[in-house]
């Protein structure tokens, strides 16, 4: 192996697990090189604490300081970005949450941060010209069961078993009442932004379904049929209808 | 085939911009251009972040309309032994493209190994090895971007026993070998050589002034260590420091005008503070520039 792969190996090794053994005496600097190495060592953990406690500022909220930046130092050494996109960072952390003690007394934590991982990515989208129904005159109607839609970037569909919404109003609002009950409840909630702003809507199971199908790319018809499947009463025509006339709809195809 | 110069590059002093100042600078560009230095002002940007928020763009594009932009990648890892992220890469070419920078440059360091970043810029020994690999990554960066790319100076708080050449003589030759410019980082400079023991002044010197492209200024902190040393840190979180001015005075001097950067990345201030750091570096341009005509004057007047 080349010296270089070998040396920033071993220079990983001290920066990510803390190991300095073996880079420590190829190092020159100060009266103790070791004592430099700790000054990149701390930018690296530093920066990445930094920017997960940044991009989940209600789970910060929630737990505290010293519980979120503990989970995410612990976070930060089993799983480095992969990416030089440092924005990109922290997609898993909201999964890892859940597998820290703190989730057995604080159940709702990693759904909350699931939520603000997508409220932050929403809101820093663009909207695009939305579809109107206008537009689809053009369309043969014998076809459109076949189509598939192209949705808003800035759309998410979330289902969590805990009203997180509910918690993350209260951040955002800075309400703080004496008492708040947060009870175990399945929502379905539709996460849309764009510019910096957001907004949820609650949806029922079978509309949250059939939208999160067209996002995913089924059919106009395979989506209907699922969800029909779901609920036998369910109306795709006044569901497809709601979908354009809400502007969520940049293109059909 | 890759233009050898960088044309319409602003003379003046230009500041990073940050999200935080993103809208204020489009809502109001006049912030900027409030100083004397106004018709030279120019912004930089890393474009990591601007990657992965289309906003953040839309915003940055709209700004473009007023000022030059320069681009700063620190995501490119130019020295990692198993290369270069060319998914990165296609990323910035195509953020790069809608820009238009009259500039773009990254350092002289290491982040990426294997496929871990780790998000600082981690210094490399100076030796042949390193330089053949430096040296291919600058001629791979600059194909891909379509554009030269222009080379930084480290902050260096260790250094490699093995290291064959001193961080100047690597640059030098570095230019020597691809025909790349560098950016040169003055408050690097001043830093690495405390934290190093070496000349900040000596160094300066032996820089190839020709290839120089772009200085940058940026705060730094003085911190004592476990060893009661006191390290200077490359923290860009707080105002130019006078030692550093003082020697972008010699480097102006010596190397003469170039787009000058004020970097400030921590605790970021008020967007006022930036463009008054900026016409503090215009300031000492006029001085240095005033002082050399005074200089060409008395001599003149002693011929004449």
């Amino acid at each position: 192996m080349p010296q270089l792969a070998e040396t920033q190996r071993e220079f990983r090794r001290a920066i990510v697990e803390h190991d300095t053994a073996a880079i420590v005496s190829e190092l020159v600097g100060g009266r103790d090189p070791k004592t430099r190495l700790a000054i990149h060592q701390r930018n690296y953990e530093k920066s990445l604490v930094n920017a997960l406690l940044t991009k989940f500022p209600a789970t910060h909220w929630l737990v505290g300081s010293a519980c979120l930046t503990e989970a995410a130092r612990r976070f930060i050494k089993i799983r480095p970005p992969r990416a030089p996109c440092i924005a990109e960072y922290g997609e898993d952390f909201p999964a890892f949450l859940a597998t820290t003690p703190v989730a057995q007394r604080v159940p709702y934590m990693n759904w909350l941060a699931e939520l603000e991982w997508h409220v932050g990515k929403v809101a820093i989208s663009i909207a695009f010209p939305a579809l109107t129904l206008g537009d689809l005159t053009a369309l043969d109607p014998s076809k459109l069961s076949q189509a598939m839609l192209t949705f808003q970037p800035g759309v998410h569909y979330l289902k969590t078993p805990w009203p997180v919404d509910q918690l993350l109003e209260l951040y955002v609002t800075e309400a703080a009442p004496e008492q708040f009950q947060l009870a175990p409840a399945d929502i379905c909630l539709q996460i849309r932004g764009a510019r910096g702003e957001y907004q949820f809507r609650h949806m029922t199971p079978v509309e949250f379904e059939f939208r999160k199908s067209l996002q995913r790319g089924r059919t106009v018809g395979d989506a209907a049929e699922m969800a029909l499947d779901i609920d036998a009463v369910f109306d795709p025509g006044q569901a497809f209808t709601c979908l354009m006339t809400e502007g969520l709809v940049t293109a059909i195809a | 085939m890759i233009p050898s110069s960088c044309s319409h590059a602003p003379i003046g002093a230009g500041i990073g911009l940050r999200l935080p100042h993103l809208a204020e600078i489009v809502a109001t560009p006049s912030v900027v251009f409030s100083t004397k230095s106004s018709k030279r002002s120019w912004l930089e940007i890393h474009p990591e972040n601007f990657l992965a928020n289309p906003h953040a763009t839309e915003l940055l594009l709209e700004a473009r309309r007023d000022f030059p932009v320069s681009v700063h990648t620190v995501g490119v890892s130019i020295g990692s032994a198993g290369g270069i992220d060319r998914g990165h890469l296609r990323r910035l070419r195509s953020l790069i493209d809608r820009v238009d920078p009259f500039l773009v440059s990254g350092h002289l360091a290491w982040s990426t190994h294997e496929s871990e970043f780790l998000n600082d810029l981690l210094p490399l020994p100076f030796d042949e090895e390193a330089l053949h690999l430096v040296a291919a990554h600058i001629d791979e960066v600059q194909d891909a971007l379509g554009r030269p790319y222009l080379i930084e100076n480290p902050s260096s708080y260790v250094g490699f026993a093995g290291s064959t050449m001193t961080e100047v003589e690597f640059l030098g030759e570095l230019v020597t070998r691809t025909g790349c410019r560098l950016l040169c980082d003055v408050s690097n400079i001043y830093l690495s050589a405390h934290n190093m023991g070496y000349d900040a002044r000596q160094y300066l010197d032996q820089l190839p002034a020709g290839a120089i492209g772009e200085f940058h200024l940026g705060g730094f902190t003085p911190e004592e260590d476990e060893a009661q040393e006191i390290v200077l840190v490359d923290t860009h979180a707080a105002a130019i420091a006078q030692p550093a001015w003082d020697l972008y005075a010699y480097a102006v001097e010596r190397i003469g005008l170039r787009p000058t950067l004020i970097e400030w990345d921590n605790d970021i201030p008020e967007l006022a503070t930036l463009v008054a750091q900026a016409a503090r570096a215009d300031e000492i341009v006029s001085n240095v520039f005033a002082q050399r005509h005074q200089l060409l004057e008395v001599g003149l007047a002693a011929v004449g």
